[in-house]
């Protein structure tokens, strides 16, 4: 992240230098602003989702889910732990739904309790993020509402194939990870 | 249908916090404290990430990026059009939401490039965005093969989807 994030800024700070230098600093803060305005946004968001998470874990509903979806959660994520199995079910749950934005606080709950500590990501975490980077959401609203908005006579026409598309997508991230992680343990192996 | 499945799920999970005797109101409090913790967190990588955007936008790096990659684009079966959205995308909600605006007002939101638009965000994520911000608590620091197979992944599925629209 720290070399990609230098290297967009260069790119782009060395070319505003010839096309517009005095539009750099507006630029930085309009953004930050509006990261600022999203992030106000998001706590709203969260604070009900939290609160409604609160309660879910409180009656016991979340053990009930991790129950349910703990073979494919321990076989998936190989995590053995049940609070870290009730927050990924819990994630996937709302991811599933389309609720992005009340997996994001249930996901990071999640890779806090997964982090060892030594600062290397681990093979439950990069599955996390993969999974949840790939977008398991089932009913893409946001485009739906934004093509009902641009006059589209079937709005709702692209849910077959962003389905098909989602499910293609999520199966090679999944399986991308796993034949990398076989990767990195045979040169592990031949290191030794 | 689907408006009434939140609002169904959530009378049935208060009804069943009131027969399991819970203090719904202490706990919702309970659990919302956090919310403002984890904006504070999460707010300087947001920043970054936008700031970073805005400038690579500003300066018509993006365009620039997305002319150069359009024959690679045209080969894979991607509608070169599509470029800058599929380049912004990882990075940015919001910045992709606005562009697929634009696509629509510009080629229609049932054209063929309108539909392509459509399904390839719908079935991708903002990779960089979700990465940094699910390791915003934690201590580690590099993601490993994480974001490479979020984008592999992401790439193929945006040229299945334009396959896909061509054969629904």
């Amino acid at each position: 992240m720290n070399k990609i994030w230098l290297l967009m800024m260069l790119a782009s700070l060395i070319v505003l230098l010839y096309v517009d230098p005095g539009a750099t600093l507006s630029t930085m803060i309009d953004a930050s602003t509006s990261a600022l305005t999203l992030c106000i946004e998001l706590c709203a968001v969260y604070a009900v989702w939290l609160g409604l998470l609160e309660i879910v874990d409180a009656t016991g509903l979340g053990q009930k889910l991790a129950k349910l979806l703990r073979p494919l959660i321990k076989k998936l994520f190989r995590v053995d732990n049940e609070e870290i199995e009730k927050m990924i079910a819990l994630n996937m749950s709302a991811n599933i739904l389309g609720l992005g934005n009340a997996a994001t606080p249930m996901g990071i709950k999640a890779m806090k309790s997964l982090d060892d500590g030594s600062g290397v990501a681990t093979f439950s975490m990069i599955m996390l993020v993969v999974v949840n980077a790939t977008s398991i959401q089932l009913l893409p609203s946001t485009v739906i509402g934004l093509r009902a908005n641009a006059g589209s006579e079937n709005p709702a026409d692209i849910i077959l194939p962003t389905i098909l598309a989602t499910v293609v997508t999520v199966s090679i991230g999944i399986i991308l990870v796993l034949i990398f992680d076989k990767i990195k343990r045979h040169i592990a192996r031949r290191k030794k | 249908m689907s408006i009434y499945i939140l609002p169904i799920l959530f009378i049935g999970l208060f009804l069943y916090g009131f027969f399991k005797k819970i203090n719904t109101y202490d706990t919702f409090v309970k659990g919302a404290k956090g919310a403002i913790k984890l904006v504070v967190d999460i707010f300087p990588f947001i920043a970054c990430i936008m700031i970073a955007v805005a400038l690579l936008r500003a300066s018509g790096v993006t365009e620039f990026l997305a002319k150069c990659l359009a024959p690679v684009f045209n080969f894979l079966g991607i509608p070169p059009e599509l470029c800058e959205l599929i380049l912004l995308r990882p990075f940015t909600g919001s910045g992709s939401y606005a562009l697929l605006n634009d696509v629509f007002v510009t080629y229609g939101a049932d054209s063929y490039i309108g539909r392509c638009a459509s399904v390839i965000l719908g079935c991708s994520e903002t990779i960089f965005y979700v990465a940094t911000i699910y390791l915003s608590q934690t201590k580690v620091k590099r993601l490993g093969y994480a974001i490479p197979c979020a984008l592999i992944a992401s790439m193929i599925g945006a040229i299945v989807a334009c396959l896909l629209c061509k054969i629904i």
